[in-house]
């Protein structure tokens, strides 16, 4: 049961230019990638040859590349070069759906579920990314923990007077991602202070899932 | 220096993966471990009564053990890259190849209960490996807030290199990449290091 809107798949600064990661909303595989130039992408996890997840290629230049048959697709998610038959020009119909993107808050954003119309992109003031903290429980069983009620895929707690803003991405009725950002200007003390406290959290909500 | 050596042991690839940043000739001597069990011959066990890969010769000296192989080869650096020399970064260093060489070994086991019918429960494997590269990912994300992008220090140690391997290969037994944030950019820095190589199942471009 996914809900139509913006999703926290990623810390910004965890996808660095040239290079693509996996993610997971709500059962939806999704490559997130950013090209050479620092744009984000964020794509169906599937080339549509051997279905291959586009995660595992590589990103040359603004195009990424299937890693099982070097399958290259542009920016538009077309399909544009095929090594096997270097002088096909490749048909239209050979294409991976994208979906809506956005960068803020220091996070990357995927507009779920697929071919939803994106309507205008959540704006949060700008923050550092410190982990993505991946969590054995459902956002739920995070948000229960912390006391704190998700707005807008949004967690907000303080802790160790640090004031975090958490992004929220549901990966599975069992899973989730934390994207833990902080105020610009957080000391290393304060941040290792954070991931602490990160580290803990973790720890009492899966202890808690199990017990249950 | 001669490596007896199977291709598709990570073990075995760690050995390589250190002699060819270090930039030292190893003589490959290729065994058939899979399915052949040669390491288990008569022959070999003389070699290395554990039955186990790999085994490094050199002259008289011969190890079997993975850490004390992967130190003799370091240690052989003329350029001795990879042991530092300050007491602090060393012992960190030895702490994670610690890491690497003994709690790790669930990750190799992992894979070769999936890839190459070793016995095993695949599955707890599988989940304790997944609960040491969390150890690992934290680890990471701490030193990336002091500027150190790798394990022991702000360059690549032995640790690195030994524990690069089973976070390399873990897709191999199914465990995914994407939880790991800090391990995916430690392992891309990694591909960057002089005398990089590969091993199958991992990709050569990145």
């Amino acid at each position: 049961m996914t809900q139509s809107g913006w999703v926290p798949v990623a810390l910004s600064a965890m996808i660095e230019a040239g290079t693509s990661a996996g993610v997971v909303v709500d059962g939806a595989e999704i490559v997130v990638w950013r090209d050479i130039s620092g744009k984000a992408h964020a794509w169906e996890d599937r080339c549509p040859h051997r279905g291959m997840k586009m995660s595992f290629g590589f990103v040359r230049g603004d195009h990424i590349a299937c890693l099982y048959h070097g399958w290259e697709y542009d920016e538009s998610g077309n399909c544009q070069y095929i090594p096997a038959h270097p002088d096909l020009e490749v048909p239209k119909s050979i294409c991976i759906s994208r979906y809506g993107v956005a960068e803020t808050g220091g996070m990357i954003w995927a507009h779920v579920p697929l071919g939803s119309e994106a309507g205008a992109a959540p704006e949060l003031a700008e923050a550092e990314g410190l982990r993505s903290l991946y969590v054995d429980a459902s956002v739920a069983a995070v948000a229960s923990a912390l006391g704190s009620d998700v707005s807008g895929s949004m967690l907000t707690v303080s802790t160790a007077d640090v004031a975090l803003s958490i992004g929220v991405q549901p990966i599975s009725d069992t899973q989730c991602a934390l994207h833990v950002t902080v105020p610009m200007g957080t000391s290393v003390e304060e941040k290792n202070a954070v991931l602490d406290w990160c580290e803990a959290l973790r720890r009492q909500v899966e202890n808690s899932e199990a017990m249950a | 220096m001669i490596l007896h050596n199977y291709d598709l042991y990570e073990d075995c690839y760690r050995v390589r993966l250190l002699a060819s940043c270090t930039e030292q000739e190893l003589e490959l001597v290729n065994v058939d471990a899979f399915p052949g069990a040669e390491e288990k011959s008569e022959t070999y066990l003389k070699l290395n009564p554990l039955g186990r890969l790999p085994i490094l010769e050199d002259g008289d000296v011969i190890l079997r053990d993975l850490a004390a192989i992967l130190i003799y080869v370091a240690e052989k650096d003329a350029k001795a890259r990879f042991i530092p020399t300050e007491a602090k970064a060393r012992a960190a260093m030895f702490d994670w190849l610690g890491f690497a060489c003994g709690d790790l070994s669930v990750a190799t086991q992992a894979r070769a209960v999936a890839l190459l019918d070793a016995p095993g429960d695949g599955v707890a494997l599988r989940a304790q490996a997944r609960a040491l590269f969390r150890v690992l990912d934290d680890h990471l994300t701490r030193q990336a807030l002091s500027g150190q992008g790798y394990v022991a220090g702000d360059t690549a140690t032995l640790a690195d290199l030994a524990l690069f391997p089973a976070f390399a290969l873990s897709r191999d037994f199914n465990l995914d990449h994407d939880e790991f944030p800090a391990l995916r950019l430690w392992a891309r820095r990694m591909r960057t290091l002089p005398g990089f190589i590969t091993m199958p199942g991992i990709p050569d471009y990145h």
